[in-house]
């Protein structure tokens, strides 16, 4: 049997080098991981008040899979909620480094994003993309809940767009 | 044996009600009419004044303002206004202070982004942000 694998167009010949097995299997395992996000406790400021009013009854975050865990071993997203000081700094690169891989970090609040009304001050981190890589910011000084629910659902919209596309979602 | 009739009883009295959890992304969520939102900026109304940038506690507005292109009248009209909402505390204070109301709140929130860039916002995409606008300000 001819293949004529020669004839084939080269937009078609770069997916199949990708291997069409396994974006199937890309795909399935990003929807798994986006379906099953399991975040660290890591609220340090009056953002984790709103981040435990989410996982509350009114607005439930186990809705999306978005179960809280007490241990970084076990998780696989770190919400840092609150002003990040310069003392807590190297505890929060501790934390996320015990976090098995994949994992993904969302910075929620002014203060996470880029200092907020700590701005100008002396002890504070300029945002914690400083000390961890991050993948979503929530500006809002808090973020109500559902700013939060938002995020999280644009964190999940990453997960299965890059597992898809294999593509990352900024500088496409 | 009575306690667990009792407790049984409850759970089914509460069964048939209503559910207190909000289907927020398959629903918007309405907002309060005093909620701080992102902000709306209308440039037609601006006068340049620049009492939002004196009063803003993070200074994270900037903007520029030109000469009126008619020369008969007084004044100026604005050239550029950028917000940047990674350190805008939406204090509402800017919009307090707006003496013709140029800038005003919404009840919009959802400003969740992949990159710090994205939060610089300009005139255009401020002034294009005009749902859910709130009533008094």
């Amino acid at each position: 049997m001819e293949l004529n694998l020669d004839e084939i167009a080269p937009e078609l010949r770069e997916e199949l080098n990708r291997n069409v097995l396994f974006t199937t299997v890309e795909t399935v395992k990003g929807w798994i991981r986006s379906n099953s996000l399991w975040p660290l406790q890591f609220g340090l400021a009056c953002c984790a008040i709103e981040m435990m009013s989410t996982g509350g009854a009114r607005y439930d975050l186990d809705r999306f899979g978005v179960i809280f865990r007490a241990s970084p071993r076990q998780s696989d997203l770190m919400i840092v909620a609150g002003t990040v000081t310069k003392k807590m700094a190297p505890l929060l690169r501790r934390l996320y480094d015990q976090m098995p891989d994949p994992k993904w970090v969302i910075a929620m609040g002014s203060c996470a994003t880029a200092g907020g009304p700590y701005v100008k001050s002396y002890s504070v981190v300029k945002g914690v993309d400083q000390i961890v890589p991050v993948d979503v910011y929530i500006p809002g000084c808090p973020p109500n809940p559902a700013a939060l629910i938002y995020g999280i659902n644009k964190l999940q919209e990453k997960i299965r767009y890059e597992a898809k596309t294999g593509k990352r979602v900024t500088n496409p | 044996m009575l306690g667990f009739t009792k407790g049984l009883g409850f759970t089914l009295k509460k069964l048939p009600e209503k559910k207190v959890t909000h289907k927020y992304p398959d629903e918007p969520f309405p907002m309060p009419s005093r909620f701080r939102g992102i902000q709306h900026f209308s440039p037609e109304k601006c006068i340049v004044c620049n009492q939002c940038v004196r009063i803003c506690p993070t200074d994270c507005i900037q903007l520029t303002g030109k000469p009126h292109p008619d020369p008969e009248r007084k004044g100026k009209i604005i050239d550029t206004y950028d917000i940047n909402f990674e350190i805008c505390i939406l204090c509402d204070l800017c919009t307090e202070v707006c003496p013709t109301e140029a800038i005003v709140m919404t009840n919009n929130f959802e400003l969740a982004v992949y990159s710090r860039d994205e939060l610089y916002k300009d005139l255009t995409w401020l002034d294009g942000n005009r749902t859910n606008i709130r009533e008094e300000n």
